[in-house]
């Protein structure tokens, strides 16, 4: 029932990102892209899923200019869905956005904090995460002013309210700022696709998952990078999103976990974190930090693995239809192979084949 | 070569022959010391030189590790993190301190690296993801900074071990090859010179006992002849062949005067 309606407005952008879909790189593409020699044999390759883009490009270009062209590339198609879709399709594209955003806002208030001409930062930001009174940021030179009469503007807005105040911003650390304001888009998000009337079928399912583990994800990361931080307790747990297959208990033990055995504890009560925790054998913390790439024997850290079910998860949804979460799922897919290609002309670069496998594909 | 050289402008006199022979004492002495500083140098010198090698290679693995493990951060991350790290660094936890190592006189710099340990700036980068590879890029980067540093080190070494080897080698040569043989030449000049001033005073002597000589043989001669002369007078009644005899016996002795002159 709930697809009946859907095609009248959300049809066209569905169809569009299921054509983008095909055009991600398969299994077989990345094969040939690891036999490459040179960045231009890479070039070469990604010719008939990138063309123009990749034209414009000096021979040999470095893998920064190649990873910038791929995302102008991701960029310009995002750009074309938004610009197609309408109404609560519309709402939820922006929701994308909002992640960028608050990377992008952070960049600046760090340049605020520091009291750098922040001119220069515009080009820094993520295009994707670009809104019309990003530059408006700019003017202000102090933190109590760019809170005031700044922010107050910006989408992120209600993100700051109630759990910032403009001490916090000139006192506490950027990443926490960032990571407080990513705490409040996910939850935001979160109840966004939980109670909006057109997203009762398909894209509440899927999205819940895909949130909650993204939620589940971030509330473990901040615990394992805290350690031997000055992030107090109290400090970290305000950090942790407020829903989750963690939450409440997980969180709890997590925010009280001071090793990674305290960590894995806290997450053994989900089938799907125990067995990643099981497979890089909790060697993550000190013995990570003596061999470059360190950590498990196999190659794959715990970072590795939680991308690995990100993508699965991804790959899924577009078993699903009448949904905009095909979108969530195609940009995360498009970044994750952006990454992929990155990764390996890095070391196609570096001529460090060995570990040039260590990407993850999942078509 | 020894006339090449020249000799120093001193009067050939004694004092100046013992002066020169202290300084010939003195160059050779300072010779021997200078080629030993100079050797010791060049030992010190190759040790570096060796050192340098092994470092440049050191330096070619490290940084390629590091170089690789930003790669991985920027996998991790999936974006710049550049412009945090740089804003969110306000004191240097990687420190360097200098000292000075003295090397057969030469002071040669030397950095050590030492970490401030507690100094973690931006501990709190890559949070919501990938700050364990930040942390780890950040590890190699320091081990990879601690190879330049010892290559720095190294290299400064080498550069003012290179001059002073350059400078004690010139002083070496100078004193074996201009100094020593220039003051030899000098002695050798005092020393002819002042044979030349024995072989004249020699003369001199010899020309003064000459002269008395003759003038005790022409004294004597004049007595003898006065003797003779009064003999003659006292016998010329009674022996009187004995007169022509005594007429060429003066001219003879006259004859061997001159003979002798000429001699002389």
């Amino acid at each position: 029932m709930e697809g009946l309606f859907f095609n009248v407005n959300g049809g066209f952008v569905e169809g569009i990102v299921r054509g983008y879909r095909n055009s991600l790189l398969t299994g077989q593409n990345y094969s040939n892209l690891t036999q490459c020699e040179t960045i231009d044999d890479v070039k070469l390759q990604l010719g008939p899923a990138y063309g123009d883009f990749l034209a414009s490009l000096p021979p040999n270009p470095s893998t920064s200019a190649l990873a910038g062209k791929m995302t102008d590339k991701l960029v310009s198609e995002f750009r074309y869905l938004v610009a197609q879709s309408v109404g609560s399709t519309a709402k939820f594209l922006e929701y994308l956005t909002y992640g960028y955003m608050i990377d992008n806002i952070a960049l600046l208030i760090t340049g605020t904090l520091h009291e750098r001409d922040t001119r220069e930062l515009l080009e820094r930001c993520h295009p994707l995460g670009w809104f019309e009174t990003l530059p408006v940021l700019c003017v202000a030179t102090n933190i109590e002013e760019l809170y005031n009469s700044v922010l107050i503007e910006t989408p992120l807005a209600p993100y700051f309210k109630g759990s910032l105040s403009h001490h916090d911003l000139d006192e506490l650390n950027i990443e926490i700022v960032r990571n407080t304001l990513y705490k409040n888009y996910l939850e935001d998000f979160y109840n966004f696709v939980q109670t909006h009337p057109d997203f009762s079928g398909p894209t509440q399912e899927i999205m819940s998952e895909i949130l909650q583990f993204e939620a589940d994800r971030r509330a473990i990361n901040i615990t394992l990078n805290s350690f031997g931080t000055e992030l107090s307790k109290q400090e970290r747990r305000k950090l942790y999103p407020e829903f989750g297959n963690l939450y409440p208990e997980g969180s709890l033990m997590l925010s009280r976990a001071e090793d990674v055995e305290g960590v894995a504890l806290a997450v053994s009560a989900v089938s799907d974190y125990k067995s990643f925790f099981d497979a890089v054998g909790l060697s993550q913390g000190g013995g990570g930090l003596g061999g470059m790439g360190g950590g498990p024997a196999d190659g794959k850290s715990l970072e590795d693995l939680f991308y690995q079910k990100e993508m699965e998860m991804s790959k899924f949804v577009f078993t699903r239809q009448f949904t905009p979460a095909v979108v969530y799922a195609w940009m995360k897919l498009k970044e994750q192979e952006i990454r992929n290609v990155t990764w390996i002309s890095e070391c196609i670069a570096q001529n460090q084949k060995e570990r040039i496998g260590n990407f993850i594909s999942v078509f | 070569m020894s006339g090449a050289v020249g000799r120093e402008p001193v009067f050939p006199t004694r004092q100046s022959l013992g002066l020169m022979k202290s300084k010939l004492k003195g160059a050779e002495t300072g010779h021997s010391l200078l080629k030993r500083k100079s050797e010791a140098l060049t030992k010190r010198f190759r040790e570096i030189t060796r050192r340098i090698d092994e470092a440049k290679r050191k330096m070619g693995r490290v940084m390629q590790i590091a170089a690789f493990s930003l790669a991985e951060v920027s996998y991790a991350v999936g974006g710049d993190i550049g412009y945090q790290v740089q804003e969110s660094a306000k004191q240097a936890r990687f420190r360097v301190r200098a000292k000075q190592e003295n090397v057969s006189g030469v002071f040669l710099p030397q950095f050590e690296s030492y970490t401030q340990e507690g100094v973690n700036d931006f501990a709190l980068t890559g949070l919501g993801k990938g700050g364990q590879q930040i942390q780890r890029c950040r590890e190699t980067y320091a081990r990879a900074v601690e190879t330049l540093v010892e290559l720095a080190s190294l290299q400064t070494a080498f550069l003012i071990l290179d001059e002073v080897i350059k400078v004690v080698n010139r002083r070496v040569n100078a004193i074996e090859h201009v100094i020593i043989p220039r003051t030899e030449n000098t002695i050798k000049y005092i020393n002819s010179e002042l044979d030349e001033l024995d072989r004249e005073e020699f003369y001199r002597l010899k020309k003064v006992s000459g002269k008395k000589q003759r003038d005790n043989a022409a004294a004597d001669a004049e007595i003898l002849a006065a003797r003779k002369k009064a003999e003659a007078e006292e016998a010329a009644g009674a022996v009187a062949a004995a007169e022509p005899e005594a007429a060429p016996e003066a001219a003879d002795v006259l004859g061997e005067q001159e003979d002798n002159d000429v001699i002389f």
